[in-house]
Parts: C-alpha cells; structure tokens; sequence
C-alpha cells in the first residue's frame, strides 16, 4: 500500500534511469571538459581547444554515466524481482553487481575489489537518503490540534462495529 | 461506514459545541466515492499499479501532463520524462545497432587459427569500439532534440509535428556547427527527417 510512487514502475524505469543518468554525464560533461580544455590549450587557441576537448570527451562521459545508471537500474529491478520487497539492500546488491560487471575484463581481483567499493558507494548514499527521510517524517510530525478551554482531552475510543 | 462516522461526529460535537446540525450521512466523502458502483481505482494512475492498494495523497504528484498531444508511447508527466525515456530509449538502439555491426567487423577481423579467447577479445573489442561511440552520438543528439523540442512545446503550448521537426533541424544544425555551414545543412536536414517521421509514426500508431 506504500509503495514509492516516485519512480515508475520496474521495467520501464530502465530507460528511465539509463536516460536520466547519459543526460546528466553529457551536461556534466560538457562542463568539466569546457573548463578543463579551455585551462589546458595554449593562448590563443582556447575556445578552440575547449570546444575540441568537449566534441570528444563529453559524449563518452554521458555514456559512461548512462551505462552505469541503466546497469544499476538493471540489478536493482532484478533484485527487487527475486527477493520481493522493497528496502535499501537492493540497491546495495545491485550496487556490488553494477561494480563487478564493469570492471569483468580487468581480472578475478580487479572485479571483486570493483564491486565491493560500488557497494560501499550505495550503502553511503542509501544511508545519507533513509536520514534524509527521517528528518523529513521528524520535520511532518502530527501535532494534535489545541483543545478549547474546559475539555479534558478523551482517550481513543475503540471503534464501535 | 457513513453512519459510524456520522456517530463518533455528532458525539464529540455535541461534547464541544452542543450542537450539530449537518446531517452528515448526506455528505460526500471518500466512503460514498469509494464505493460507488464501477470505480475502478487503477483509471487513476496508468502506471503506478493501484490495483495493489493505493495511497491517495501521492497521486497529486504524478498526473499525465495534460499538454495538448503530448502523450506518447510511454505515459509522461512532463518534460524531464519525455527526455529521460527519449534519450535512454535512443541511446540504447544507437548502442545496440552499433554494438552488432561491430559485432560483424570483429568477426570478420579475427586473425585465421586464432585461440577461443583471442577470438573472443577481437570480438568483444570491436564491439566497444563501435557501439559506444554511435550510441553516444544517438544519445546526444536525443538530449539536444528533446531539450529543444520540450522547450519550444512549452513556449507553443502544444505538441504536435512542426515543433518536432524544427527541434530536429535546430539539433542536427547543433551537432555539426564546428564543422562548417555545409555539414550543418546536411545534418540538420537529416534529423529533421528522422525527426518528422518519427512523429507522423508516432501519431499514425496511437490513432
């Protein structure tokens, strides 16, 4: 009944998410490598050199970045699939398998190290958002409303069938 | 239902206020909406699946953008959803049809005698080589056009066709501006295209 209806739901939310994360990498992208291709080309030719520097760097950032995000979403929804239920352990599962399927072609020690640091990684954002979420509900609190004068406050009845 | 409500009502009224006129089995609340006959709860929300029980205060959040034309294949409430499914969407057959004709080259271009695993190393390098870079060039060309397109959507107010190819032309035009006035005009020209195409499909499917 208190599913997250923030997200839509699993299968299409891949797209979602691989599209989410590429636009963010792109844009970011186009920012880092703006400024850091303008401060690395000579003078004279910056512009030049930022604009070369973003052509070619800037697409494979967003794709690094949708491949990761569509990746995670991937796991995320399988996980969710195989164990039925909603809490932050899949996001952190799907995070060591995110990790290790990125770095297979590195080695045995390379992919295990991958992806237990991309785990790691969702279990510290999984944290910062469950305390963001309790600060929240702290912050909705009910309060009950104020009485006028002379009642008593009643104790909760039971409802009557 | 009503009634037991209407009881517990009139009981703490008459305790505060001594008086309690409105007849409260004739009001309209969420009982008397709930239960009318034929509510079907998932007309509500197309994706959320509300035939699992629903929590109406979140509904507020997540209606269909009501913008004239604006739905399409996937339900969307607004901009960002138009960009993220569109560009992911597009990414991911850039990538896939990049992915197989590297796939073709990487066979062709295994060394004769080769080993399973060399085999396998040519393949899968070619594949990377060219899936990536055309589905990174789809991808950008999804965000450029999308972007544009949603923008000039909520100047227009509407969605149709013309928007769409303009946002193509702008965005192709975007795409080879280093290059020089010539490929400007090709590329822009060709997305435009692609772009028109894909709406008169889209609009010819969902008829």
């Amino acid at each position: 009944m208190s599913a997250d209806h923030s997200r839509d739901p699993c299968p299409i939310v891949i797209l979602n998410d691989f599209g989410g994360a590429f636009a963010m990498g792109a844009i970011g992208g186009v920012v880092w490598h703006g400024i850091k291709g303008f401060r690395n080309s000579p003078m004279g030719e910056r512009r030049l050199g930022s604009l070369n520097a973003i052509k070619a760097r800037a697409p494979v950032l967003g794709g690094n970045f949708g491949v990761w995000g569509g990746l995670f979403s991937t796991f995320d929804c399988s996980v969710k699939a195989i164990r039925k239920r909603e809490d932050p352990w899949n996001a952190i599962i799907g995070g060591f398998f995110t990790g290790g399927a990125l770095a297979i072609r590195g080695g045995w020690k390379h992919t295990r190290n991958s992806a237990i640091t991309c785990a790691c990684l969702l279990g510290v954002i999984e944290g910062v958002g469950l305390m963001f979420q309790r600060y929240a509900a702290w912050q909705a609190k009910p309060m009950a409303p104020p009485l006028p004068e002379g009642v008593a406050p009643q104790q909760a009845q039971p409802l009557q069938a | 239902m009503a009634s037991m409500l209407s009881d517990n009502g009139s009981e703490t009224f008459d305790r505060v206020s001594n008086h309690n006129e409105i007849d409260t089995s004739k009001l309209t609340n969420i009982a008397s909406i709930l239960t009318t006959p034929g509510f079907d709860s998932s007309r509500l929300h197309p994706l959320a699946g509300l035939e699992k029980g629903v929590e109406y205060m979140d509904l507020e959040d997540e209606q269909l953008s009501t913008m004239e034309g604006s739905q399409g294949l996937i339900p969307s409430r607004g901009w960002s959803d138009d960009l993220c499914y569109g560009t992911g969407a597009v990414y991911l057959l850039g990538l896939g049809i990049g992915g197989f004709s590297g796939f073709i080259q990487g066979v062709k271009a295994i060394p004769p005698n080769a080993s399973g695993r060399l085999q396998l190393n040519t393949i899968l390098n070619s594949v990377t080589k060219r899936g990536p870079f055309m589905g990174n060039s789809a991808g950008i060309l999804a965000l450029g056009y999308n972007i544009i397109n949603s923008s000039i959507d909520g100047f227009r107010g509407k969605h149709d066709v013309a928007g769409s190819v303009i946002a193509g032309g702008l965005t192709g035009a975007l795409f080879r501006s280093s290059r020089g006035p010539k490929q400007m005009a090709y590329a822009s020209g060709i997305v435009a295209g692609v772009a028109g195409l894909w709406s008169g499909m889209k609009d010819k499917i969902l008829e």
